[in-house]
């Protein structure tokens, strides 16, 4: 049984749908790439499988089930999601690695001793660790962004849906963000994450989804997905793709 | 749990220590030691035991006149600073202070089409002001939540432009109605300025409940305010319902200021300036925030209270004057030296 599963999703924010008819299927520990040009209905896309908005038309299955059938508490310990645009307040690293375990205590609870064990652990797998005292607000955007894969990863779901999670990282981040991720599919996590950047989805991905218009182009191994006919059809721009020389993944080379 | 339990004590210990000070000042001074027994006089099984001291002048003032007023302010106060909280919070915004969303224009109408059109046809008296103000507050935020919507979800941009452009609109018919009705215009312009002279202890069991019932559902709904911080999507897939976290934080919000508005009139920068020092100094985490501001912006408002009643005594300034003229300062001192929201 597919982790995820979509079938026929529709979804239009006014009149024009911006995800059309789309059917897919994601199983746990890949890691899925999602690339397309603006408004392909990437984020859409994720948005539907979190369950941020519904489908008119079509249904998403998580487990076999209708995502509508499970409530917000229960979809939280399921899936995890990390938008686009986060906003930065002056809580410490800790305290906002602490609230990827909110699903997990009550309204007027603290979190427990298991809670800050999990909490600890994500800070360093992320390399966070020595942040926890510091002010999230004063952080560096790289730093940042691995206290926000922390909290995601202190959520401990068994699905993982991630934005752009390299955008604004530098070369060091961006590849250290993707081997992060790719270790946590191979504990058995599915990972879903848009990017824009098609060499590192090339490099890192399993499994890659082509969106253009609202619409699935293609869906494949990164080898046979990575053509310079599809990106000439898909990205409106003719380039050479070339082979890696040690890992034979392919390089979009312009 | 300890720690919890000293914190509140140590605040209820401040806030009454206070409270006695405050109300020992004015143009009569009482020494401390009056007004504790004028006040374990009125506590049943306590009171007989005790001689009284005093003059019955200086009872009366005490409990007729300054108590009320101390204890209006610890709660208006509290209450400005805790929807400042929760105004912030829900529109993740630092420049959000109580009034964003209209509740003071809404206010400020009410009170101007009641002290300009009703109250001087004796209609009703001056004691159903605080009524116009509060019905007011509540339309105009009611007015704004709707027109902040876009496509059936509250935007906090949509919401603080609505909120603006309302405002703009209700203050100009309120600054039409002084023009045009000039009988009454010195207690609209002085209601406008936001004072705590002269009021009772049915001002202060008006607008009590409301500050009260407030600040508990604020501390039930901390958790969902922090997660609410990290952006809608985020909160959501943290199993937070981020429209109606979003809704009854505004309510709740907009009903506390209405109450405080409607029985103190406009005073500025307490709402704004309290939470927003807070967060420098505690962090955003919103129990701790709302605990903090609700005792910081009592004994805040108190100390400028108790300054605008003394400072020029027996003039009094109203006490509006007095918070700007200490926040304005004071907040620029905190903005250079801290980082507070950043998106």
């Amino acid at each position: 049984m597919a982790k995820l599963h979509l079938a026929e999703v529709t979804y239009a924010y006014s009149e024009e749908p911006v995800v059309r008819a789309l059917t897919l299927s994601l199983e746990s520990g890949r890691f899925y790439g999602v690339v397309g040009p603006n408004g392909a209905g990437k984020s859409t896309l994720l948005k539907l499988m979190d369950g941020y908005i519904r489908p008119q038309q079509g249904v998403v299955y998580l487990n076999g089930r209708d995502l509508r059938s499970y409530s917000l508490a229960q979809l939280a310990r399921e899936i995890a999601l990390i938008p686009q645009t986060s906003y930065y307040f002056p809580f410490t690293v800790e305290e906002m690695v602490l609230l990827g375990r909110t699903p997990f205590y009550s309204r007027w609870g603290a979190p427990s001793a298991r809670d800050r064990r999990i909490a600890q652990a994500s800070m360093e797998i992320t390399g966070v660790a020595q942040l926890a005292g510091r002010l999230v607000s004063d952080l560096s955007g790289g730093e940042r962004q691995r206290v926000t894969l922390a909290r995601a990863f202190a959520q401990e779901t068994k699905v993982l849906l991630l934005d752009e999670p390299t955008n604004h990282l530098d070369l060091e981040h961006q590849i250290s963000t993707c081997r992060l991720l790719k270790e946590r599919s191979r504990q058995g996590v599915t990972v879903v994450a848009v990017l824009h950047d098609l060499n590192l989805a090339a490099s890192f991905c399993d499994h890659i989804f082509v969106l253009d218009q609202g619409r699935l182009v293609q869906e494949g191994q990164p080898g046979e997905v990575f053509t310079p006919e599809l990106i000439a059809q898909v990205f409106r721009v003719e380039v050479p793709t070339l082979r890696h020389p040690l890992t034979g993944r392919p390089i979009i080379a312009p | 749990m300890r720690r919890v339990l000293r914190r509140v004590g140590g605040a209820l210990f401040l806030l009454f220590t206070a409270a006695v000070v405050a109300t020992a000042l004015g143009s009569v001074n009482i020494p401390l030691a009056h007004v504790l027994g004028i006040l374990a006089a009125r506590l049943p099984g306590l009171g007989e035991l005790i001689e009284p001291g005093w003059s019955p002048a200086h009872e009366v003032i005490v409990l007729r006149v300054r108590l009320p007023r101390v204890l209006l302010a610890l709660v208006v106060g509290g209450g400005l600073s805790v929807a400042g909280v929760l105004f912030q919070g829900s529109l993740r915004n630092p420049l959000a202070d109580p009034y964003v969303i209209g509740v003071s224009a809404g206010a400020s109408l009410g009170a101007a089409v009641g002290l300009l059109l009703v109250i001087p046809r004796g209609i009703v008296g001056y004691g159903f002001l605080p009524l116009f103000a509060f019905a007011g507050a509540v339309l105009a935020t009611l007015a704004v939540s709707r027109l902040g919507q876009r496509r059936g979800r509250l935007e906090p941009t949509s919401l603080l432009l609505a909120g603006v452009a309302l405002g703009a609109f209700l203050t100009a018919v309120v600054s039409l109605l002084m023009v045009l009705r000039i009988e009454n215009l010195q207690d609209v312009y002085l209601w406008l300025m936001g004072s705590l002279s002269g009021r009772t202890w049915s001002h202060v069991s008006m607008a009590a409940p409301y500050v009260f019932l407030g600040l508990a559902l604020a501390l039930w709904l901390a958790k969902d305010l922090n997660v609410y911080l990290l952006g809608e999507e985020a909160a959501h897939s943290l199993g937070i319902d981020v429209q109606r976290v979003q809704r009854l934080v505004l309510l709740i919000g907009s009903l506390m200021a209405a109450a405080c508005v409607a029985v103190s009139g406009v005073i500025g920068f307490v709402g704004l300036m309290v939470p927003h020092a807070l967060r420098l100094i505690v962090g955003a985490e919103h129990r701790r925030l709302v605990f903090h501001s609700l005792w910081a912006g009592a004994v805040f408002l108190l100390l400028a209270d108790t300054l605008a009643r003394t400072v020029f005594s027996p003039l009094e300034i109203p006490v509006g004057i007095i918070t700007a003229f200490v926040g304005g300062p004071f907040f620029i001192y905190l903005l250079k030296r801290g980082s507070d929201f950043h998106g």
